[in-house]
Order: C-alpha cells, then sequence, then structure tokens
C-alpha cells in the first residue's frame, strides 16, 4: 500500500512492487486552470524538457538517456476539472536487471531536479533558438490534432458546450497565443510554477530502503502549499439545447453530445453514476454498443464516457451523415428507458463486474496506480480500492434511476460532410 | 510440458504441444491481478489465396475476409461470445494483422472459466446468412473511420506505392466492395482451412498456476474433434522487383502536410534467426541516424523539415520487407530530397563505436520494460512465435550484433526501390 511523506515543498508518495523490472516517478505540478495560463503553460511542457544546462541540446539529453538504457523522460500536460496539471515522469530499468549497477534512481532524479533548478538560460530567459522550435512544434502539434477528425469534433463539442467556462478552455493552450510568448516570460512562468505550483511526486517500483533520503538530497522546492480546486459540476447558463453542425469534406460523420449530469468525482452519486454510466455505454456489453452497432448496425465506435472532473457526460460516435436523426432517436430512448427504471438485473451486475475487473486492472501498471493515486489525493476523497469496490456493488437500482433522471442533454456537435442536409 | 527458464529476466516459461497439434505457452507473472489469453492462427489479410482444407485447387477469396472472420467468430449458438465473457467479469477483443489473427481475453477473475470461453468460442464457428449481413454496416463504417485519418492514409498509401501484386498493398479490412462480397460459404472455408489446432497457437500470462492451466487445456483440447490437417498451401506471390508507383500525392480536408518515403527491399531472408538479426540491426541502424539523439535529425529539425512526429521504421513480415521514413512537415518536398540524398549516399555516413554501443544500451533497455507489461509480452510473444522466433531470444541477439552487421544493412537501401507518398491540404491544390 501507499505510503506518504511530506517533503520540502512536495508530498511524496510511494507505491512499492516487486513486479515491475522499471521504477517510475512521476512529478504532478497542479494551478487552477485559466484562459490566461494555458497557452504558457502547454509551452512551457515541451521547452523545460528540452535541454539543461549539463545537456544544452535535444541531441545531447537524448543521448544521456539511451546511455542510461532507454530511461524515458516526458512531459504531459492534462486538466482535472479546475485545475491543470502538468506531469513531468520518468522511468527506468531496475539495476537488478542490468550488467552493471547503474544507479539509474539517482541519476534520473538529478535530471528531474536539473529541469526546474539548472535549465539552460541566456539573459534571464530560456534559450532563443529553443523556444523558437518548440513553438513551432506545439503549433504544428495543435494543427495535426485538427486534422484528425475524432479528437477535433470532441475539442469542438467541449469548445461550445463550455463557452465562457472552464469547460470550454483547452487543455493544450490557444494556436494563436503561441508566437508572442518570450523566452523572459517563459522562465519566469516557470519560477512562478516552482512556488506556485502544488506538487505531489509519485515513485512505483522496487524502492530501496532510502528512498526518502535520497530524495531529500535531491529534490526540494519551496515551502508552499496549496488546495486548488479540481472536481466540479458543470452547470450551462443556458436552458435550451444547443446544437451545431459543422460540414467538412470527410466520409464518416462524428457525432458528439454532451450532457449535464449533477454529479461529479465528490458526490455521494459517483458510484451510482459510475454504474450508470457502464450500463449506458461504458463498455461493449452496455445498452448504446448493442443497440446502435449490434442491432442497427449504424456505427463502429460508440460510447459514452462519465467526466468526472467535469461533472458531465459525452457521447461519441462514427455514423453516416444520412442516419444523423435516426442514431440521436435511438441514443435519446435508451436514456429515457434507463430513466424510467427499465434496468435488468443482470445488466446491472455485468457492469458492476466490468469495473471492478477495470480497478483491479490499474494494480498491475504503474501509470494507472498512479493515476488513481493522484485522482484520490487532489479531491482529498480517502478511500481504498476495496471501499471503492464495495460502494460500487451496493448500487441500487432505485439511485441509478435518481442520477439517470438528472442527466440532460445540453449541446450536440456533428462533424459531417458538404452534403449534409438538416432536414433529410 | 517443458520448462524454459530465463534467470537474467526472472521469467519461467511453460510449453506443450497438444495432441491435435496446438502449441500452448504459458507464463505465470507474480503479483500481478490480470491474466491475459491470447490464441493466434496465421492467417492474416494477405492470405488471399490459398488450397482449401479438403480441395485440390487454389481458390481466390474476397479482400478483407480474415477481418471480416474476426468479427464473426464471436457469435455462437447460444449467443455472444462477448457477453459470456462479461458475466464472468472479464473483457475480450480480437485482431487482425496481415499474416495473423487474434483473440484475447483480459480477466481479474474465473481465469479457468476464460481460458475455456477462448479456447471454445474460436474452436467453433456459427455463421447464418443474416448475421453475416448485418455485420456489413458495421466493417464499412469501420473501413470509413480509416478514410478520414490522414495519419492512416498516409502510411498505408506509402506501402501501396511499394508493391504491384502483393496483397499487403489491400488494407486489411477490404474496401466496401469486397465486404459486400463476402458471403457464408466462403467464411466458412476459410475457417476450416486455417482455424485448425495445428496452425495456432495459445499464449496465457499473469496471475496463473502453470501445472493446474496446462492440464485444463489439455483436457479442453482431447474433448474435441479436428480432422487430420496436411499443410496449407498459399499462393507464393512472384511480385516483381520494382515499386509500382514512384510518388503519389492525396489532397485531404487537413491543415498539416505530410510524407512518408518508402523503400522496398526485395532479398527477403528465410531463417529465422537471420531474420531476427536483420530487424534488431535493422532497428539500431534507423536509431542511429534518425532517432532525437542522431546528428541528422538535430541538423533537419533546425531546419525546420521535421517535428516530434518524425520516424523512421522497419517492418518485416513474412515474405515482404520495407522501411518507411517520415512524419508531419510543412515543406514535404524539401524532406524528400532529404532523405532521398541519404539514401542515395548512406555508405558515406559512418557508424561510430560510441552510438552503436549506446543504442544498443536504449534497446536493451527497452526490450526489458516489455516485461512489465502482460498484454505487450503476449503480443511480442506471438508475433515473434510466427516468425520462428522465441522472445527472450532477442536480448542475446542484440548483444551479439556488430558494426559490421550494421555496416553490411546499408546495402539493402537501394535508390532504385524507394517512393514517396505526400498528403497535403485541399486548398494547395489550387497552386
Amino acid at each position: 500500500m501507499e505510503n506518504v511523506y511530506q517533503m520540502s515543498g512536495y508530498t511524496l508518495h510511494l507505491i512499492p512492487t516487486q513486479k515491475f523490472k522499471t521504477m517510475t516517478i512521476s512529478l504532478r505540478l497542479q494551478s487552477p486552470l485559466s484562459k490566461e495560463t494555458t497557452t504558457m503553460r502547454t509551452l512551457l511542457t515541451f521547452v523545460m524538457m528540452a535541454a539543461t544546462q549539463d545537456y544544452p541540446s535535444t541531441k545531447s539529453l537524448a543521448r544521456y538517456l539511451d546511455e542510461n538504457y532507454g530511461a524515458s523522460l516526458s512531459t504531459h500536460i492534462t486538466t482535472k476539472g479546475k485545475s491543470h496539471v502538468i506531469n513531468v515522469t520518468t522511468s527506468f530499468v531496475n539495476d537488478a536487471y542490468l550488467p552493471t549497477k547503474e544507479n539509474l534512481l539517482e541519476k534520473q532524479l538529478q535530471l528531474l531536479s536539473d529541469l526546474f533548478y539548472r535549465p539552460l538560460i541566456v539573459d534571464n530567459g530560456f534559450d532563443e533558438t529553443i523556444v523558437q522550435l518548440k513553438k513551432k512544434e506545439l503549433k504544428e502539434k495543435l494543427q495535426a490534432n485538427k486534422d484528425d477528425k475524432f479528437s477535433y469534433s470532441l475539442d469542438k463539442l467541449f469548445e461550445y458546450m463550455g463557452r465562457d467556462q472552464v469547460l470550454g478552455i483547452p487543455s493544450t493552450g490557444y494556436e494563436n497565443e503561441i508566437q508572442k510568448i518570450t523566452p523572459q516570460q517563459l522562465y519566469q512562468y516557470m519560477k512562478k510554477c516552482i512556488v506556485e505550483d502544488e506538487k505531489h511526486i509519485y515513485v512505483v517500483g522496487d524502492i530501496p530502503e532510502n528512498i526518502v533520503d535520497i530524495f531529500q538530497r535531491l529534490l526540494q522546492f519551496p515551502e508552499q502549499y496549496y488546495d486548488y480546486p479540481s472536481a466540479y459540476i458543470f452547470q450551462s447558463p443556458r436552458h435550451e439545447l444547443l446544437e451545431v453542425i459543422e460540414k467538412q469534406d470527410i466520409t464518416q460523420s462524428k457525432l458528439n453530445l454532451g450532457y449535464q449530469i449533477q454529479c461529479d468525482f465528490t458526490s455521494p452519486q459517483h458510484y451510482a453514476f459510475t454504474v450508470f454510466n457502464a450500463i449506458f455505454g461504458g463498455f461493449s456489453q452496455s445498452r448504446l454498443f448493442q443497440v446502435v452497432r449490434e442491432k442497427h448496425s449504424l456505427c463502429y465506435y460508440i460510447s459514452s464516457s462519465y467526466d468526472a472532473f467535469n461533472g458531465m457526460m459525452i457521447v461519441n460516435a462514427g455514423i453516416e451523415q444520412k442516419d444523423y436523426q435516426k442514431t440521436l432517436d435511438l441514443i435519446h430512448q435508451q436514456l429515457s428507458d434507463l430513466q424510467n427504471g427499465n434496468v435488468r438485473e443482470e445488466e446491472m451486475k455485468i457492469a458492476k463486474m466490468m469495473l471492478t475487473n477495470a480497478l483491479k486492472k490499474t494494480n498491475d501498471e504503474a501509470s494507472s496506480m498512479i493515476a488513481l493515486a493522484y485522482n484520490r489525493d487532489i479531491t482529498h476523497v480517502r478511500e481504498t480500492s476495496e471501499e471503492y469496490i464495495e460502494k460500487l456493488m451496493n448500487v441500487t437500482l432505485g439511485e441509478i434511476v435518481d442520477v439517470a433522471k438528472k442527466v440532460k442533454l445540453d449541446t450536440i456537435y456533428f462533424l459531417t460532410g458538404k452534403e449534409f442536409h438538416e432536414n433529410i | 510440458m517443458k520448462i524454459f527458464k530465463y534467470p537474467t529476466l526472472k521469467e519461467t516459461l511453460y510449453y506443450e504441444e497438444m495432441k491435435n497439434g496446438l502449441k500452448v505457452y504459458l507464463l505465470p507473472k507474480v503479483g500481478f491481478s490480470k491474466t491475459y489469453g491470447l490464441f493466434s492462427t496465421r492467417f492474416g489479410s494477405i492470405d488471399t489465396t490459398f488450397v482449401p482444407l479438403h480441395e485440390s485447387e487454389m481458390i481466390k477469396v474476397p479482400d478483407g475476409i480474415a477481418h471480416f472472420l474476426e468479427h464473426k467468430m464471436f457469435e455462437m449458438e447460444n449467443g455472444d461470445a462477448s457477453d459470456a465473457f462479461a458475466r464472468l467479469g472479464a473483457n475480450t477483443n480480437a485482431f487482425t494483422s496481415s499474416s495473423r489473427t487474434a483473440y484475447l481475453f483480459s480477466t481479474t477473475s474465473h481465469e479457468k472459466e476464460c481460458i475455456e470461453l477462448l479456447l471454445d468460442f474460436v474452436q467453433d464457428i456459427y455463421l447464418t446468412d443474416e448475421n453475416v449481413e448485418k455485420e456489413k454496416g458495421i466493417i464499412n463504417q469501420e473501413i470509413r473511420m480509416y478514410d478520414d485519418d490522414p495519419d492512416w492514409r498516409c502510411y498505408f498509401g506509402s506501402i501501396q506505392n511499394l508493391y504491384q501484386l502483393h496483397p499487403v498493398k489491400i488494407d486489411i479490412a477490404g474496401t466496401v466492395e469486397t465486404v459486400a462480397s463476402i458471403d457464408k460459404d466462403t467464411l466458412e472455408k476459410c475457417y476450416h482451412t486455417f482455424y485448425h489446432p495445428s496452425n495456432m497457437m495459445l499464449f496465457v500470462v499473469g496471475n496463473i498456476d502453470p501445472q493446474q492451466t496446462m492440464q485444463l487445456i489439455r483436457g479442453n483440447q482431447e474433448n474435441k474433434h479436428f480432422e487430420k490437417e496436411n499443410p496449407i498451401q498459399r499462393e507464393v506471390v512472384n511480385e516483381p522487383l520494382e515499386v509500382a508507383q514512384n510518388d503519389a500525392i492525396l489532397y485531404m480536408d487537413v491543415t498539416m502536410p505530410k510524407i512518408i518515403v518508402s523503400l522496398k527491399i526485395n532479398d527477403i531472408l528465410q531463417v529465422p534467426q537471420e531474420r531476427l538479426k536483420r530487424e534488431l540491426g535493422m532497428n539500431l541502424l534507423l536509431d542511429i541516424f534518425f532517432a532525437k539523439s542522431s546528428s541528422l535529425y538535430e541538423k533537419w529539425l533546425t531546419d525546420e523539415l521535421i517535428n516530434d512526429s518524425f520516424s523512421a521504421q522497419f517492418t518485416q513480415e513474412r515474405d515482404y520487407c520495407f522501411l518507411q521514413i517520415g512524419g508531419d512537415t510543412l515543406y514535404p518536398d524539401k524532406l524528400k530530397d532529404k532523405i532521398y540524398d541519404f539514401v542515395r549516399h548512406i555508405h558515406d555516413y559512418s557508424i561510430s563505436k560510441d552510438d552503436f554501443e549506446r543504442l544498443k544500451k536504449k534497446t536493451m533497455g527497452i526490450l526489458i520494460s516489455v516485461f512489465n507489461s502482460p498484454e505487450a509480452i503476449a503480443n511480442m510473444f506471438s508475433r515473434y512465435y510466427f516468425e520462428g522466433v522465441m522472445i527472450f531470444e532477442l536480448i542475446d541477439c542484440l548483444n551479439g550484433l556488430t558494426l559490421d552487421d550494421l555496416n553490411q544493412l546499408k546495402d539493402l537501401f537501394d535508390i532504385q526501390y524507394i517512393s514517396s507518398f505526400t498528403v497535403l491540404p485541399q486548398n494547395q491544390s489550387q497552386k
């Protein structure tokens, strides 16, 4: 089980296990998600990873990681409801599997510290050439994401549904704001993160006894602690349904629906909603897959996802443009069927078993162990996996119907072909 | 039952061939909650011309049939296999590649029932004309989903450029037209020919007891009857040396251009160990020249020709072999020239001892990490198994590679057999 230590400026969570051949260290930096900082923060995750004083180029840093038996070092940015979280993760082979003792733990931890305290700085800013290159990389990445119609249409749903709210702020920033950021501003912003971001570090693997000493020696942050809001229940200022149809030159149409649900990660109904989602569209045994795909052959993929940090639910599917209304009708029918309490005993049982199975599997992967622990840590939900499973198991039909009744369609975003006519 | 111990990786593998010819491998993983079973057959999208079981003439079946059969295998007389797995709390799935089809489950409970269910649903077929027809709509949506994916179009287009006859040039799922022509009889012919136990392999990894599990599988197989099968005759493709097309451009509703340069390798090796050596050697060579740690990558990055999406990969399957180099770029023409230049002058690029040793270390670390994940082990095991290699041989083979081996591989880069596939935004077509 997890051991927790309060260190200088961060909380250290140790998850010891001998089942992996690698060790994983993940640092999470949390700050409020805002329109003003989202682009800066995203660019930072690109630039901070590019070089340090000792390894002043992408090439030299990559060579150092190769030398360390292909150790990985990566940054990833994501939202957790109202929070914007940077993950800095490294994983490396346990010395026990290598021909010689390499001390990879200390080497990689030193590197992690160097990203913050010994970055490549010129004139009080990040190296100009690197910043230029990384701006280009981020811009091109955002463009390539747009070209992936699945993720583009999902981003659009969030943009329309969450207009003027946190839900509408993209976690990876705005393309047109990248250029104006200066290397000096970016460096100032990193210094601010070092002080003002709330930090958790997770270590998974065959952990040596003196690990706390090693961390104490190699990594310190200023002693400041913050409690930033994360999970929340999405509320729309609109009362009527918003329907957006965009046409592009594509063959398969992408249907995306956003729902208000009046529930989030910290709500007492969280468990009932999790079971509801599993019955409605979370798995391939769920209603949406069984009815829209298996029975009516309208799509290859369709599912619902419960976003427990934004307190909302999404349904998405790839369909023919002519099947727009038919698919919508089938989805509405399934929802109202569940709202009317038409849930079979076996459906509920299967949903609970699938959820239990999914949860137990998280213990077999370092990254999902960390993700699960972090969700609980930032929401202060104190609960073991056994307790969580027990709560899921105790969810009743009545509770499922109660949460289903609160589900309300808020926004439809339909990306379709150029020939689409609304009244067919 | 045979036992193989691999002390450096701290893994033990159990093996037995069943009387009906099915090969079974078990890898217990201590401390894991999950058990993952993978049941594979040597039947993929390229197996479209063959002699069916108990027949004597070659037949040509519609493109995409292996993948279609994969979809339909889940149908059982008394229900759907996915539902049956779900009642055990387990997930199931399947995938088809060019040379194999694999069915899998993953579970944290009822391991024995899951293993038997996996064997039972794959070793029986239940098709009706209606359920075959109904699947066509679903598969068409799967095909159309890929139609809009620029990365897939570029990747696949660059393979289509290379081959004139070889069926690897045909999409794994086939086309909307070929899918329409698939029927129950042809599916059954494929099934009886390729799903014979002697053409298949079961791999189970995770929270299992090897003795009990093997006994369970033995019992399950002894209760079933299979007709005797002679070795399957597949058509030998006489692929010409030349590429099918030198350059192709596809205009799509996208903003970011991309290019993949592909290179056909006509010298196909037969001996599994030689093939493995070529694969590991080629991957090292590509890393040395094109990974983030290389001088070329740094140069092209600073010249704004490439970004993070840039990659170089080597593919070697049953009877075909090729290289692909490329990614997203604002200057596809310039990048193409640079890659062609590289191929033309590859013998002028020397490999330093330092680079070679460093990338061997990196590769070793990555190979060791694979053993963290039951899924990764199973998928890699089955891929190499059908290549005639045990995954545990990889690290030894890697250690045995020399600088000379890598230098010899440079001969496979032949500018005669190069081609390029570019995806451009539609608005650039007006120029």
